[in-house]
């Protein structure tokens, strides 16, 4: 129980292990925890970055829908008063070709009428002719007289 | 059973494996037990950390390594808890002494003859199994420790160290006086400084040696005492003494934690009184 060469030895031992330790066992390990720290505290500082972005990108989404909510409202607007326009034109121009082909159908209508009174005289002219031979019992010139009759058929036509 | 094995009660068990190379001088001899066991310890501790080092992920850490880094971790705090300025020196100093203290101090739980049957079977008489509690180790670590304390000190603040050591406690006030007479006083007193100074100085690393160096010797003798009390005494003797020795043992196996973390915490203090700069 005395100091002896022993505590050279021990001496020695105990720096050559300090020395050791320190290069393999702290060295390295104490590294990979500082290594391991910075990425951990990188990776927070990701992850909030991120959440932050992903907060702004919502922002903008949202206002971005705004937005479009709005202009699909005008759109909408607008197209419904187009639809509007459009529906008034084309009920106009119906209207229209309606009294056009109510026209066109009138004057039709009318031509036929009087091409049917032409023929009604000159079928009466006929009779009354006819008539006329078997009251005079005279041959009339159709030709002679012809202008006399029709003037009689029309003055009496012409006033039915 | 053992008394009469190893006859020659417990002083004949506190003795060292050794080897004398001078019979005349009790300093020139070895504890070749002493240095086998540290020297073991030692290249066990580094043939682990170069197996760790080789398997080291900085992913989420796993046992051996996941343990060594919490060990790691907590004398990094302790290290940055006590010290004002950043040194990378003072973190690995501090894990090697707990960590070898720890060990050491942990054998002496091995059963308290073990050691001594193994030796003999070598033809060898006597074997200590905790070299903690050879005075050399204790000594040597503080010595140590405070030898690098001294280098600390002169190499950071030297003419702050010496005026310390001449001046403290009463030159520096009394220097101060006007009156001449006061001043000589002062003056006289350096010496007297200079003696209570070293005093404080040298009582840390002999504090520091002594108080590791108590416990555990403290420790093997009362392992010695349990056994030559107890075990001698037949059946009764030998079941009481397992359990009595069993106590002891995990009793014995936190003092040696606590023994290592004081000597690592003090080693880390006295370091960091070393590194604190001057006040003025």
């Amino acid at each position: 129980m005395s100091i002896d060469l022993t505590f050279i030895g021990q001496i020695v031992v105990f720096l050559a292990l300090l020395g050791l330790m320190k290069k393999y066992l702290y060295g390295p390990l104490s590294g990979l925890m500082a290594e391991r720290s910075e990425k951990i505290a990188k990776g927070l500082a990701a992850a909030d970055a991120g959440k932050e972005a992903r907060a702004r990108a919502e922002a903008e989404i949202a206002e971005q829908l705004k937005e479009a909510r709005v202009k699909a409202q005008e759109i909408l607007t607008a197209t419904e008063k187009r639809a509007a326009e459009i529906e008034e034109e084309i009920t106009i121009k119906a209207r229209s070709d309606a009294q056009q082909i109510m026209d066109a159908a009138r004057e039709e209508v009318g031509a036929e009428v009087n091409k049917a009174r032409q023929a009604l005289r000159k079928e009466v002219a006929n009779l009354a002719m006819l008539a006329a031979e078997r009251v005079l019992d005279v041959e009339l010139d159709e030709k002679r007289h012809a202008k006399l009759i029709d003037t009689v058929i029309s003055k009496e036509i012409g006033h039915a | 059973m053992a008394q009469e094995e190893h006859g020659g009660g417990i002083a004949e068990h506190l003795n060292y494996w050794s080897y004398k190379f001078d019979d005349s001088n009790p300093f020139m001899q070895i504890h070749l037990d002493t240095m086998l066991t540290t020297i073991l310890v030692a290249t066990g501790l580094v043939l682990f950390s170069k197996w760790l080092g080789g398997r080291l992920t900085d992913g989420a850490p796993k046992g051996a390594q996941n343990f060594m880094e919490s060990v790691v971790g907590f004398v990094d705090d302790t290290v940055k808890d006590n010290f004002p300025v950043n040194n990378p020196f003072i973190a690995p100093l501090a894990l090697t002494v707990f960590i070898f203290i720890f060990i050491l101090n942990t054998i002496d739980v091995l059963p308290a003859f073990l050691s001594g049957h193994i030796a003999s079977l070598f033809g060898v008489a006597h074997y200590r199994q905790t070299p903690t509690n050879d005075l050399n180790l204790p000594v040597a670590m503080a010595v140590c420790v405070f030898l690098m304390t001294l280098y600390y000190e002169f190499k950071l603040k030297p003419m702050h160290f010496c005026k310390e050591l001449l001046l403290e406690p009463f030159a520096s006030l009394l220097l101060g006086a006007k009156n001449p007479i006061v001043k000589l006083l002062g003056i006289a007193l350096i010496p007297l400084n200079l003696t209570l100074k070293l005093v404080e100085e040298v009582a840390k690393p002999l504090s520091l040696s002594f108080r590791l160096f108590g416990n555990m010797f403290a420790g093997e003798v009362i392992f010695l005492l349990i056994s030559f009390l107890l075990l001698g005494g037949g059946a009764v003797g030998m079941v009481s003494g397992f359990f009595v020795g069993l106590g002891w043992s995990i009793f014995h196996m936190f003092i040696g934690l606590l023994q290592a973390f004081i000597f690592m915490i003090l080693t880390v203090v006295y370091l960091s009184i070393a590194h604190q700069p001057v006040e003025h």
